[in-house]
Formats: C-alpha cells, structure tokens, sequence
C-alpha cells in the first residue's frame, strides 16, 4: 500500500468521522452538538460571525479562483 | 356537516381565493433559484487563477455581507451554550483534517502525500460538477449568514 493510498485513507476517515459526529449529534441523545449548534454559537458574537464568514470566503477562493 | 364538508379546502368554498402571498413567494423562489443556477453554471466555466474566477467569488462573499450587515435575514436561533466535552470531538477531528492538510502544504503536495485540495481539484474539474459545488458552497454561505 503506497503512502499515497494512506493519505487519501486518512483524510476519508477524518472527513467520515466528521460525518459520523453530525448522525450521531442528529440523534439527539447524546451532547455532542450538530454542526449548525456549534457554528451558530461560534457566531453569536459579532467576531466570531465575521471569521466563520471570511473563513467561508477563503474556502470559496481556494477551490474556485485558484 | 359530513366529513367531506369537512376536509374540503378553504379555497373551494364561495367567495374564498388562495392568498395571493403564497403565489407571489413561489414566483420570487423559483426567480431566484434560476439566477443562482445561472450563476454557478457561469462561474463553473471560469478558468482558475482569473480575474473572473476571482470575482466570482467575491461577488457573491460581498453580497452576503450586505446582507449579513445591512438586511439580516430571519436568524436561526443558536443555542445559550454548548457542552464542551461534545463539542471537542468536533474539535479534535477538525484539527486532525488540518493537520493532515496543513503536512502536505509543507511538503508541496507532492504524489505520496497529496494535499485534500489535489485531491479535490480533479474532482470538480468538469463544468457540471464545479458548478454544483458553487452552488452548494453558496447556500452553505446562506446558512451560515442564517445563524
């Protein structure tokens, strides 16, 4: 197994666990947060918006202007 | 009065008429849903590195934030507070992605450790899909200026 096959392995599981985080938060059973929980609480604050919102912006320009 | 007097609709009752709101939403949804289809087709079909790949980005980032600053729209309500222990297993696999991200930048990229954007990249490359990817980053833009 190349090196190359393990990177793309590892970001599979970090990006299924992310989505495993968002199933399990969904249920509502448990107190993990659904990302919209979080995010809304990290942008409570005028701050904390802004650098969610350039943060989304910085995301847009690296896949789609570049 | 029997049950289909009952379960009838309002608007087929004499002198009753469908509130014209409700037309008049729905004309302003599907208007709005075809520019922004129109939109994402059209920055889809830039090449990379332009100027107008680069004000296809901008000009909808400047348009969420008049939005966001100037007419707010409906927010969701976030929650008072978050338990902490919950929201480190976000926080530990976020930091794992950038982490492994942030290893292949160092070491440019190179084939046996590609970054997730070299990844990506050929994924969007054909027009359809990184069109639908504008698009899905654009109404994930909305929700965030929703919260």
């Amino acid at each position: 197994m190349s090196t190359r096959i393990i990177t793309i392995i590892g970001f599979a599981c970090v990006i299924g666990a992310l989505a495993a985080l968002e199933a399990v938060a969904r249920r509502g059973t448990t107190r993990i947060p659904t990302l919209g929980q979080w995010l809304g609480y990290v942008m409570r604050p005028r701050t904390g918006r802004a650098l969610i919102l350039l943060g989304w912006l910085w995301l847009g320009w690296h896949y789609f202007a570049r | 009065m029997t049950t289909d007097e009952l379960t009838r609709w309002s608007g087929d009752l004499p002198g009753a008429s469908r509130p014209p709101r409700t037309g008049w939403r729905r004309a302003r949804a599907i208007v709005l849903g075809a520019g922004l289809t129109a939109y994402c087709w059209i920055a889809g079909a830039t090449v990379p590195f332009s100027a107008s790949a680069l004000l296809s980005v901008l000009l909808p980032g400047a348009v969420l934030a008049v939005i966001a600053c100037r007419f707010p729209p409906e927010r969701i309500q976030p929650p008072e507070r978050i338990d902490a222990v919950g929201f480190s297993y976000w926080a530990i696999c976020i930091a794992a992605l950038f982490e492994w991200e942030a290893s292949a930048f160092r070491d440019n990229s190179p084939p046996w450790h590609p970054s997730l954007t070299e990844l990506v990249n050929p994924l969007i490359a054909p027009h359809p899909l990184k069109s639908a990817a504008v698009l899905v980053w654009l109404l994930a833009g909305w929700g965030l200026v929703r919260r």
